[in-house]
């Protein structure tokens, strides 16, 4: 139960960066934009340590887990409910967003015996990066197809 | 009603600090630039003065925008 | 992985559904008044003895990619093969997730338009932009909150219009725009003012300029002015619609027409007027249909029957379920896994290029928390 959490801490920082800027910020009344520094400051955020977006809720065992997500929504909840829903060592498999005005959301997870819930979590994430490479591989065949199909039926 | 509550007729000295740094469209200091409503030209109204276009006649007059910048969020 | 540790009995999943079982289990059943049929069911564990765990190289054969139409601001394919949990996702990453470059700051130096500062502001932060794309997806970065507008992170533009009286506007002119000059302010009007290196990315048809020209963003008349700086930065559409890269980005389902008994003569022709044109055709009953026992077609040799030419163009009305005389004899439906996306760009993004920045966005988020699980573990 008192699994360590990376967050949590600096969590509500996180959340404030992302928050849109509100109305009249404190900004640069001053128009002008610099030109830029010679090398460019840019290319620095690859090297910043990404905060962990992804916790165990309290109260899990090995093979039953409850993983909080933050800052996701339905769009990766649902795609990742499904492909762990897939795992036959998967006994059940839900996800839920508790509250709409918190941009969190929970993955339920239970295994039987043999595997665990991180692996079963693992897993549905690996098989979702295998599916993208099919799914980006099979559109753009399908698109080098249609146009030259469409070539040869202009010329 | 109370005293307290009523209109109170701004004093000489309160109203020459608030308009002596305007925008300086003249060289009196109590002078305001407003727009007229009716035929759009700008007219220059004293303290006391008729609100009324010297040009047309017109009683409805608008105020100047302002000369500052103003930043909005495009949202 | 760890297959020695898993369970002793393992159960046996050899049993494999028959064609007709899965076309089944793949369609979703269009009622009068209901749809059923709505859950997918391909998960292990459902049918007793059958195998759906996930395996890559199934997929990879079951999953199929049709075009239909590939302009470069619309798009129209089928994704097959997929369930809608997928389906979904990418729509989703096409509409608030992908990034692209709208009006973010606007300092207004003068506005005595009748249109009012914020109204203006919000008018022009909605104007969709394009221009080169190396520049837009690469060189550009993401602008931080309180960060000094740079090159590679801000883009200026600028509206300055003034309206005034035309001179040589024709004396029994009462058309506004014949009568003043910038009567009505467009998008076209904007211009784009590049600082740095943006001249190398931004420059002659890279320039960076609106994806449609002839918005209209105000009226003015005599007198009157615009003048006011714009700042670009890059956004999502999760934070506001107007960084969202499509116009619209939809799927539906492929619809299923299935006729089950023959519909003939006038019947046949009222069928027809059910769907959208080029939907039902109407063809003449053959001799050897007519000879056939028990197809329906007895003695109706050279009449018209109804026969599903190009079920995808149906707007799935279910017009023809409201009329008796096909009662029993039509079933529609739709297929679970086709799904026939409708991508449509602003502009900044080709909208092919937009799907597949999804797949990408996709497979990224799955990649950063990945490596965030195997470190929570740690």
């Amino acid at each position: 139960m008192g699994k360590v959490t990376k967050f949590g801490d600096d969590g509500e920082e996180v959340t404030m960066k992302e928050t849109p800027t509100s109305h009249q910020p404190e900004a640069h009344d001053d128009v002008s934009m610099a030109d830029a520094g010679e090398e460019g400051e840019e290319g620095e955020e690859e090297f910043e340590e990404e905060t962990s977006k992804v916790r165990l809720l309290p109260g899990s065992t090995p093979t039953a887990a409850s993983f909080e997500f933050l800052e996701e929504n339905h769009t990766l909840g649902n795609a990742l409910r499904y492909v762990i829903m897939k795992n036959p060592d998967v006994e059940f498999c839900a996800y839920a967003i508790p509250h709409p005005s918190e941009a969190k959301m929970n993955v339920r997870i239970q295994t039987y015996e043999g595997t665990t819930a991180v692996e079963a979590l693992r897993k549905g994430l690996r098989d979702i990066q295998d599916l993208c490479d099919v799914v980006s591989e099979k559109f753009l065949e399908a698109r080098q197809e249609f146009t030259e199909k469409k070539a040869a039926a202009s010329a | 009603m109370s005293s307290r509550e009523q209109y109170q007729v701004p004093n000489a000295q309160g109203f020459t600090t608030g308009a002596s740094n305007n925008d300086g469209n003249s060289g009196s200091s109590s002078i305001m630039w407003y727009t007229c409503g009716d035929c759009a030209v700008r007219v220059p109204l004293e303290k006391g003065a008729p609100i009324r276009c010297q040009k047309c006649g017109a009683r409805v007059l608008y105020k100047e925008r302002t000369k500052r910048m103003v930043q909005f969020e495009a949202r | 992985m760890g297959s020695s540790k898993k369970q002793t009995s393992v159960p046996v999943r050899t049993k494999v559904p028959s064609p007709e079982e899965v076309e089944k289990r793949n369609t979703v059943h269009i009622n009068a008044e209901t749809v059923t049929n709505v859950t997918s069911t391909d998960f292990p564990g459902f049918y007793p003895g059958e195998d759906h765990a996930w395996d890559i190289e199934k997929f990879r054969q079951s999953v199929r990619v049709q075009f239909h139409q590939n302009d470069p601001y619309e798009a129209q394919f089928s994704l097959i093969g997929v369930d809608a949990s997928i389906a979904n996702a990418f729509r989703r990453i096409m509409i608030a997730d992908i990034p692209t470059l709208a009006i973010e700051d606007i300092f207004m130096w003068n506005n005595t338009s009748v249109i009012q500062d914020e109204v203006l502001g919000h008018r022009l932060g909605l104007i969709p932009f394009t221009g080169g794309k190396e520049g837009l997806h690469n060189f550009l970065k993401w602008y931080k909150k309180g960060e000094t507008p740079c090159d590679y992170n801000t883009v200026e533009l600028e509206l300055k219009v003034k309206c005034e009286n035309n001179e040589n506007a024709p004396a029994d002119s009462k058309d506004p725009k014949e009568l003043y000059h910038n009567a009505h302010v467009y998008a076209k009007d904007i211009k784009f003012v590049p600082k740095g290196r943006q001249a190398k990315y931004f420059s002659g048809e890279n320039a960076i300029r609106p994806t449609n020209p002839d918005i209209l963003v105000a009226k003015m008349r005599p007198g009157q002015e615009i003048d006011l700086t714009m700042h670009m930065h890059k956004g999502v559409g999760s934070d506001h619609a107007k960084f969202s890269p499509v116009a619209t980005a939809s799927y539906r389902l492929m619809p299923t027409i299935t006729i089950l008994e023959p519909i003939l003569g006038r019947d046949a022709e009222k069928f027809q007027k059910c769907f959208p044109e080029g939907v039902i055709g109407l063809e003449k009953v053959t001799k050897e249909e007519a000879k056939k026992k028990g197809s329906g077609y007895e003695g109706h040799e050279g009449e018209l029957k109804a026969v599903v030419l190009d079920a995808m163009r149906d707007t799935v009305s279910r017009e023809c379920l409201r009329h008796d005389e096909f009662k029993n004899k039509v079933k529609l439906g739709r297929r679970r896994d086709h799904f026939i996306y409708l991508v449509e760009s602003t502009g900044q993004w080709e909208s092919d290029a937009i799907f597949l920045e999804s797949i990408a966005h996709l497979k990224e988020k799955a990649k950063r928390f990945e490596k965030m699980v195997v470190n929570m573990v740690q």
